[in-house]
């Protein structure tokens, strides 16, 4: 298992990989392999769950990742860790001092005993309140296998503690530490995770949130009580844990779609409330790949905050699309008693069939009591306010909206010796591709590409570089405008929710169309084929990092590093 | 990437339909709209042609385009309760005579054609805005013999029509790798 940094992902990396040698199979025998899922394949292999009603590809069978399999504790008795336990709250002034151990733990998920990560034994990790402009001190400890940092994504944090192997820090090695100096000049929901094989380490549960308080009391509005929901998703099969990949991902086309959804780690996550009840949803979207749209039922739903800031202006919504590693903020009341779902409602792609077709998977049930609540909050929830002091800060920024870019990215890939059945399938698929991908339509295919095979790109058009090869220098001060188009003629092209480190910036256009209710972001969606405007507002000094933040796409090449001198 | 005119910005629905009375000589051919310098680039690939049906006279060196963008939302890509991508879509003909007599009127359809939306009558410079969250349709522009916008379904013949770029999926079934598939199995005929 390695580490990455921006630079080592660059031109040349990837050794010569002999092609997936895959023997045709008679076309009788094309549905049999779907019941290979509880044998275990050639290496410790298991095929990863499919549609039942979908073909087999033919000329995959029994075929297996070039990359080896890899579980924590593989072969281990589950009983040998600690059971982990729901995340505690830790509220911190400024100057106190956290320690947060890096370790196995064991965990149920869907009827399975298994051995996964936790911080200080928890899922998710603890949940650390602290007042914005506090500087809190974190001091990790890892106790697993693999290096492992921290990254505190969305914080303009001081640059040496932002948790890039390589590039701001050496990675903490098994029995090390390393401390870190937590500023947090932005109020709003934030979270941390490790720079370190997110498709593992944050799969198996390295992840938790930083929620910066405001001073001023009514940066929200009135809400009855606040909820954490952490979406988060996993892939299993009947044994357990589908293993990953041990020297670089699977999954890299689209990354890795899981099968069970949970909420704050649990499945069935279960929450009640009064009638008339308005609850603050703070939203993180911790998954690998996965993009929710998370639809609250009956309830009305108004949008306040996304990752660094408050909206412009609040709004009703009738659902919150969240890609990896965004944060939303969301007032929803419950006005009708009776059991109601909070879902997961996409339309998913049916590439087999050429369809699509709806996919709703329950994330939460909430049971709404006859009694209403108190205080009943109605009327102030029924008023959408605007933030002016929002508003004011964005104002600064307006004269540089419609000038023309100072940088642009092209979101490309490359791919090589993957079977050919595979490279047949993604040149048929490109009839069309969707803006969005929402489920794993081709288990299969993805699980066979590693990033030993699949390298995603961003391409500086003004200048040839790709990825760790960009070279981009700012000034503290600068604004900068970037445009990135997600290219649709390559053989696979996806979505990428693009994340730039300590910084954060304006989603100003979306294909030419101005963005009319802005937010601070550090995360934004780039959907096929879109063209879309980012605004960075360069004021932290140091080498940061740009890069999708889909693990799988991640660790497959798409990320390049800046700096910004003093 | 196509360039869209500043005239499309926004939803503009009410444009002035084309009437032209019996008598009148058929006008020129207009010519195609020249491209301004804007802020809306729709993506090329989503962009799809309107091609004409030869139905109606003086349509036959016509063309056209719909292009998409994400109707206006917080997160980037446009999204309705159901997953369904809602798109604004910007329609626009290029060397459309006078028709003598009607009014063309958009419409988008799914591809069975169970259900029928009126997006209304293109304006004088042939070009219409409206609002879709299909994932898979049809646009379809018919000569109306006059703009109601109460018509739920046209009467007219469909002068142009086209397809979302969805529509161009089909099953792998009988394809590629899957060549020795049946497609009916999976719907599709052939």
């Amino acid at each position: 298992m390695r580490g990455h940094g921006p630079r080592r992902t660059g031109r040349g990396v990837y050794a010569a990989l002999g092609a997936l040698v895959a023997v045709a199979a008679p076309l009788s025998a094309q549905h049999e392999m779907h019941n290979m899922g509880h044998m275990t394949m050639e290496a410790g292999w298991r095929m990863p769950p499919m549609d039942m009603e979908m073909p087999m590809l033919p000329g995959l069978e029994g075929a297996i990742p070039v990359v080896g399999p890899f579980l924590p504790g593989m072969g281990m008795d589950p009983a040998m860790f600690p059971e982990a336990r729901p995340s505690e709250i830790v509220r911190m002034a400024d100057g106190d001092t956290l320690d947060i151990s890096v370790s196995m733990v064991r965990r149920t998920l869907a009827g399975h005993e298994t051995v996964m990560y936790g911080y200080n034994g928890q899922y998710p990790g603890p949940l650390i309140q602290a007042p914005k402009d506090a500087t809190v001190v974190v001091r990790v400890t890892n106790e697993i296998q693999m290096p492992t940092t921290i990254h505190w994504h969305g914080v303009r944090i001081e640059n040496r503690f932002d948790g890039v192997p390589d590039v701001t820090q050496k990675a903490i090695e098994r029995g090390e530490s390393f401390t870190y100096q937590v500023n947090v000049p932005d109020a709003g929901m934030f979270w941390y995770h490790p720079h370190v094989r997110e498709d593992v380490q944050q799969d198996l549960g390295l992840f938790g949130n930083l929620l910066v308080e405001s001073p001023d009391p009514e940066y929200y509005g009135a809400s009855n009580r606040e909820e954490i929901f952490v979406l988060d998703d996993i892939l299993m099969d009947e044994r357990g844990l589908l293993p990953f990949g041990d020297r670089a991902p699977t999954h890299a086309l689209m990354g890795r779609f899981g099968n069970v959804f949970m909420v704050n780690g649990r499945t069935g996550y279960r929450l009640s409330a009064a009638r008339g009840e308005v609850i603050r949803f703070y939203l993180t979207n911790v998954a690998n790949t996965r993009t929710f749209n998370v639809t609250f039922g009956n309830a009305r739903v108004k949008l306040v905050a996304s990752d660094v800031s408050r909206f412009e202006r609040e709004e009703w919504v009738s659902s919150v699309v969240i890609a990896p590693a965004e944060r939303y903020v969301v007032d929803v009341r419950f006005e009708e008693a009776g059991e109601m779902a909070i879902t997961n409602a996409v339309q998913a792609v049916d590439h087999f069939r050429g369809t699509f077709r709806p996919e709703v998977d329950t994330l939460a049930t909430v049971s709404v009591a006859a009694d209403p609540a108190t205080p009943d909050l109605g009327a102030e929830f029924a008023t959408l306010r605007t933030h002016t002091e929002v508003v004011r800060d964005m104002d600064a920024f307006r004269a540089h909206f419609d000038r023309a870019p100072d940088h642009e990215l092209v979101a490309t890939l490359r791919v090589r010796d993957l079977p050919l059945p595979i490279v047949q399938s993604m040149e048929m698929d490109t009839l069309y591709v969707p803006p969005m991908e929402w489920n794993d339509a081709m288990p299969m295919m993805n699980w066979l590409s590693s990033a030993e095979q699949v390298t995603w790109i961003l391409r500086d058009p003004a200048t040839g570089a790709e990825n760790g090869d960009i070279d981009w220098r700012f000034r503290v001060g600068d604004v900068v405008k970037i445009r990135i188009f997600n290219d649709p003629r390559s053989i696979h092209p996806m979505h990428h929710p693009f994340h730039i480190h300590g910084q954060r910036f304006l989603v100003t256009h979306v294909d030419g169309v101005p963005n009319t209710n802005l937010v601070w972001k550090d995360t934004a969606i780039i959907p096929v084929g879109s063209t879309v405007d980012l605004l960075l507002d360069v004021t932290n000094p140091g080498t940061w990092m740009a890069h999708c933040h889909i693990a799988e796409h991640l660790h497959s090449g798409m990320m390049f590093s800046f700096v910004v001198e003093e | 990437m196509k360039r869209l005119t500043s005239s499309l910005v926004g939803i503009s629905l009410l444009a002035g339909p084309i009437r032209a009375g019996l008598s009148t000589p058929p006008p020129p051919e207009r010519p195609a709209p020249v491209a301004e310098v804007c802020s809306v680039t729709a993506p090329a690939y989503y962009t799809f042609p309107l091609v004409t049906t030869r139905t109606v006279p003086a349509t036959g060196r016509s063309t056209g385009t719909v292009e998409m963008t994400f109707a206006s939302s917080p997160y980037g890509v446009a999204l309705d309760p159901e997953g369904n991508y809602v798109y604004d879509l910007h329609l626009s003909l290029e060397r459309v005579r006078d028709p003598g007599r009607g009014v063309y009127v958009a419409w988008v359809t799914t591809p069975e054609v169970d259900e029928i939306r009126r997006i209304g009558p293109l304006d004088d410079d042939m070009r219409a805005t409206g609002r879709v969250s299909w994932n898979k349709f049809l646009v379809v522009v018919t000569l109306e013999p006059s703009d109601d916008p109460t018509t739920a379904v046209w009467s007219g013949p469909i002068a142009f029509r086209g397809m979302s770029r969805s529509g161009r999926m089909h099953t792998m079934a009988g394809h590629g790798p899957f060549e020795d598939e049946k497609c009916a199995t999976y719907g599709y005929s052939n």
